[in-house]
């Protein structure tokens, strides 16, 4: 008990203390975490509305594939990536293993099928007929799939949530393909593993309390927009 | 019916099938329209012609195929066959969406945006490019055209059915369509509310140079708004023309039975004695006197409104019944205000509406005697050869 209290107040004593080591991991995390997050709706939100408004030959095997990538393991995603991007792999010339690149294409891996999978059920669930009313009054493809992500943006909301708490939450894959390096691709999840491991229980206190101060403010924050759309809705 | 009846092209219509959809002043035209899905055909019309302002109802029963057809003819729905919108054919999806533009539809449900009355209304006008202003001002004044002016800065959950469905009405009168969809549009909404939109949308239909389809099952709702009528029964049309018409020579028994015009007669007309136009000899040799038709095979219906019931034979001086049935009360049951009684004769069966007043003064329960009597001019016999048989 007495070691736990401890580390606590030495804890916030690193948080208030204004250690920078601590900022520079929190600030990485974030910014990894964010770009990623980013690039896996920019991609796949179009391509779950795809899915959604057509049919073709093996759309249920396609997702099929895409609610099965939303529970990948985050280490199976870090071996693939990692095999990818090592020296002897198909873009081992692009030398971006164990650099923030690869941490970020391995988050965009986990989140894709998150944000497809996501957004996909809201818009199959959007009323056929209003999707028809839409298209009644005049829209074309990109003005329809435009009026149908407005309509399911508390949704949406929740996806990016959903995709934003996996990510910035993960070790497995940003481990395997960052490297864990001290002051180049440190997140906020591996710190905690190493100072855990080397008896450091302030400093994973310390840092745990941020993972779960930044996790719990993007969701109440999200939360609150949600709440907001949906009394307008 | 409504005002824009006025703008159609003379040209006398007629109780057969639909043919003549080259007639000049039709905005869209289909032939050979068919709409087949999973290998199922759910929409087949030979011929249809949507003539400048006039109000065509497509009536029928459920699963008819009343709704393919209308999202056949606006685009909705991918169809085999020629579509004539404008004097430009519709063929590709580009085509659909050209003709999605230049029209407007509502369904049975509202179908609102989840934002405010006046942007839903403003939709469909930025859709088609209109400015913001634009767009603002020309949904204002549709707002008004519906008496919903005030609605304007609500959200959908906070309208009731008929307001929602006026700002769904609003939406599509705000872009100011060539041709305005309607798919049962007041199929949801409680009598009140439907005597009032019906009122409003044929006061605006008057003013507008719009052709109107109008989807329905109700036959009251079509003879109410209707200037011709398309009777659909399994994705097809079997008979067109102008809704009075219509309405008095159904032109199948399946027709006839929707109508509720349930005595449905079949057989020879003959060329009329002294005071009838015209008999109508049925299979089993009773003769009905009937208006004037060309002899031969020929099918007819006894609206049961037309049909009057007496406790006694009625005295000769009434010559204008010239049909009289002596029989006993077969059935009767409640049709609204008024009550269906069925007569059944030694020969001929007939069914008729009477008042409740009229049922307590015959004394008409089941198996008491009764008269029936109908005109001869209650009778419209049809030539065979000209109605459809599938």
């Amino acid at each position: 008990m007495q070691l736990i209290w401890q580390g606590f107040v030495e804890a916030l004593r690193l948080l208030f203390g204004g250690d920078s080591d601590i900022y520079e991991i929190a600030l990485r995390s974030l910014v990894v975490s964010g770009l990623a997050l980013g690039i896996a709706l920019v991609i796949g939100v179009p391509l779950g509305g795809v899915i959604a408004m057509t049919q073709f030959h093996g759309r249920r095997l396609v997702v099929a594939g895409v609610n099965t990538g939303m529970a990948a393991p985050p280490v199976v995603v870090g071996l693939f990536v990692a095999l990818f991007l090592t020296r002897n792999g198909p873009l081992g010339e692009l030398r971006l293993l164990y650099t923030t690149w690869a941490m970020v294409i391995a988050q965009v891996v986990i989140a894709l099928p998150i944000v497809m999978g996501l957004s996909l059920a809201a818009l199959q669930q959007l009323d056929a007929g209003l999707t028809q009313q839409i298209s009644a009054l005049g829209a074309g493809r990109f003005q329809a799939f435009r009026l149908q992500l407005l309509e399911i943006r508390v949704a949406l909301l929740a996806t990016v949530m959903a995709a934003f708490g996996a990510i910035i939450s993960e070790v497995g894959a940003v481990l395997m393909v960052g490297g864990n390096i001290r002051g180049q691709t440190q997140v906020l999840t591996g710190a905690i593993v190493q100072e855990t491991r080397i008896g450091r229980f302030s400093v994973a206190i310390a840092l745990a309390i941020i993972l779960l101060g930044l996790a719990f403010s993007a969701n109440f924050v999200l939360t609150a927009i949600q709440q907001q759309g949906r009394r307008q809705a | 019916m409504s005002g824009a009846a006025g703008l159609r092209d003379g040209r006398p219509d007629h109780g057969g099938p639909a043919g003549d959809s080259e007639a000049r002043g039709s905005v869209l035209t289909a032939e050979g329209l068919r709409v087949v899905r999973g290998g199922k055909t759910l929409v087949a019309v030979e011929s249809f012609a949507l003539e400048a302002g006039e109000v065509h109802v497509l009536l029928g029963a459920n699963g008819a195929g009343k709704s393919t057809l209308l999202k056949a003819l606006n685009g909705l729905e991918p169809a085999q066959g020629d579509l004539v919108f404008e004097g430009s054919v519709v063929g590709s999806a580009a085509g659909r969406l050209t003709l999605r533009r230049r029209t407007a539809a509502v369904f049975q449900k509202p179908h609102l945006l989840a934002t405010t009355v006046l942007r839903n209304v403003e939709t469909g006008l930025r859709l088609r490019g209109a400015g913001r202003d634009e767009a603002r001002r020309r949904a204002a004044a549709a707002l008004d055209l519906l008496g919903i002016a005030h609605l304007a800065d609500r959200r959908r959950d906070k309208l009731s059915g008929g307001e929602a469905q006026r700002v769904s009405i609003a939406r599509a009168l705000a872009v100011e369509p060539a041709v305005l969809f309607l798919d049962e549009p007041l199929a949801s909404l409680d009598p009140p509310t439907c005597r009032s939109l019906t009122a409003d949308l044929l006061r605006i239909f008057a003013r507008r140079a719009m052709a109107v389809v109008w989807v329905t099952h109700d036959r009251d709702e079509a003879l109410s708004v209707g200037d011709r009528v398309s009777f659909i029964e399994g994705g097809r049309i079997v008979q067109t023309g102008e809704v009075g018409e219509v309405f008095a020579r159904p032109a199948s028994a399946a027709f006839a039975e929707f109508l509720g015009l349930e005595t449905y007669l079949e057989g020879h007309v003959r060329a009329g004695s002294s005071g009838a136009p015209g008999l109508l000899v049925l299979a089993n040799g009773v003769a009905i006197a009937c208006n004037e038709a060309p002899e031969g095979p020929a099918v007819a219906c006894l609206p049961p409104e037309d049909v009057v019931l007496f406790a006694a034979p009625p005295p000769e001086r009434s010559t204008s019944l010239r049909n009289v049935v002596e029989g006993t009360v077969k059935a009767v049951t409640p049709a609204g205000r008024l009550l269906h009684v069925v007569v059944a004769g030694d020969r001929l069966e007939v069914g008729a509406l009477v008042t409740r007043a009229a049922f307590e003064e015959l004394e008409l329960r089941e198996g008491a005697p009764v008269v029936a009597a109908f005109k001869a001019s209650a009778v419209h016999p049809i030539p065979s050869h000209e109605h459809r048989r599938r």
